[in-house]
């Protein structure tokens, strides 16, 4: 179709825009912000290599997901998504920790009341040591998501890369792709 | 001179300066390193991150750079934001589990008159969704 205005990429790269152009699906004249981000931080003929490398019905996902981590490098330069990572790894930490204490309390709860005649009431579930937390969790084991990966080195050695292979791996085990995040 | 080029310059076939942006973060024995934020970002566009950056926080740098290029090589479709979904997936459920927990004490303790033994338990806080950029979650669809 002749006339077409070009896409958000060839405006910026100030060149024509092809039928068959890779970036015209997904970047849009309308929303020249988006591509510019991307550009700035990957640059246009690492996502070109990246998309063309894809099938086609995985493309847009790749340039959302390419488009986030450009605005989280942009808005974080040292850390980009690797803050957000960080963040939430901590706060999966925090949630552990709370669930073990209110998974003892109620095994405290459970003991006073099979024991009721005698007295307990100097347990303080908050104390109870629970060296091996593991029964807590059952099948939520959170452990792979302990931030031995976030532990690189600044340059050094390729231990990160092995254990982030190991983690990266069993996180992908897990995977929820497909699941909007926005509940 | 051949055996003191930082990764980078080996990689890119140049003479490696005193100054190269690269050399303290890219060393020769390392060359997976470079090569794979080389792959995604571009070396010019590495170095251009790394100038724009103070001296102390560019190690920090160079090696979320390389975490992120890992994960983009490994998984090109999500890259490293498949692990934000993950840990965001994962945080969602202790917290279903920890109300459901919680709802749990608050009624064993109801029914056994324990209410007054036991102090209550600090109500979880509800762990707002991580906002990277301002962005809004539902800018980002993975569907």
């Amino acid at each position: 179709m002749g006339g077409n205005s070009p896409c958000a990429s060839c405006k910026l790269l100030r060149r024509r825009c092809a039928k068959d152009c890779i970036f015209a699906p997904y970047f849009p004249s309308d929303d020249p912000h988006k591509f510019a981000i991307v550009h700035k931080v990957f640059g246009a003929s690492n996502i070109s290599k990246m998309l063309q490398e894809l099938q086609v019905h995985q493309r847009a996902d790749a340039v959302s997901s390419l488009v986030y981590e450009a605005n989280a490098r942009v808005r974080d330069p040292v850390y980009g998504c690797v803050g957000a990572i960080s963040y939430l790894q901590n706060q999966v930490s925090q949630l552990q920790m709370q669930l073990a204490v209110a998974q003892a309390e109620i095994l405290c709860i459970q003991m006073q009341q099979q024991d009721e005649p005698n007295n307990y009431s100097n347990i303080n579930p908050l104390l109870v040591e629970a060296d091996d937390k593991s029964f807590l969790f059952q099948n939520n084991n959170y452990n792979h998501l302990m931030p031995q990966y976030l532990n690189f080195t600044s340059s050094n050695n390729d231990s990160f890369s092995n254990s982030n292979n190991v983690i990266y791996e069993s996180l992908k085990k897990e995977s929820y792709f497909g699941h909007d995040m926005v509940s | 001179m051949n055996s003191s080029r930082c990764a980078a310059c080996r990689h890119l076939r140049r003479r490696c300066p005193s100054d190269c942006i690269f050399s303290p973060y890219f060393p020769s024995h390392d060359s997976k390193r470079f090569r794979c934020v080389h792959k995604i970002y571009g070396a010019s566009n590495v170095a251009k991150m790394l100038q724009e950056l103070p001296a102390d926080r560019r190690a920090e740098a160079a090696d979320s750079l390389y975490y992120e290029a890992y994960c983009r090589l490994k998984d090109p479709v999500y890259g490293c934001v498949g692990t934000i979904t993950i840990l965001c997936q994962q945080i969602h459920n202790a917290q279903c589990q920890l109300a459901t927990t919680q709802a749990e004490i608050a009624s064993l303790s109801a029914h056994s008159g324990l209410q007054n033994q036991y102090p209550a338990t600090p109500t979880f806080n509800l762990i707002d969704q991580y906002d990277v950029a301002s962005a809004n979650w539902s800018d980002f669809n993975l569907q």
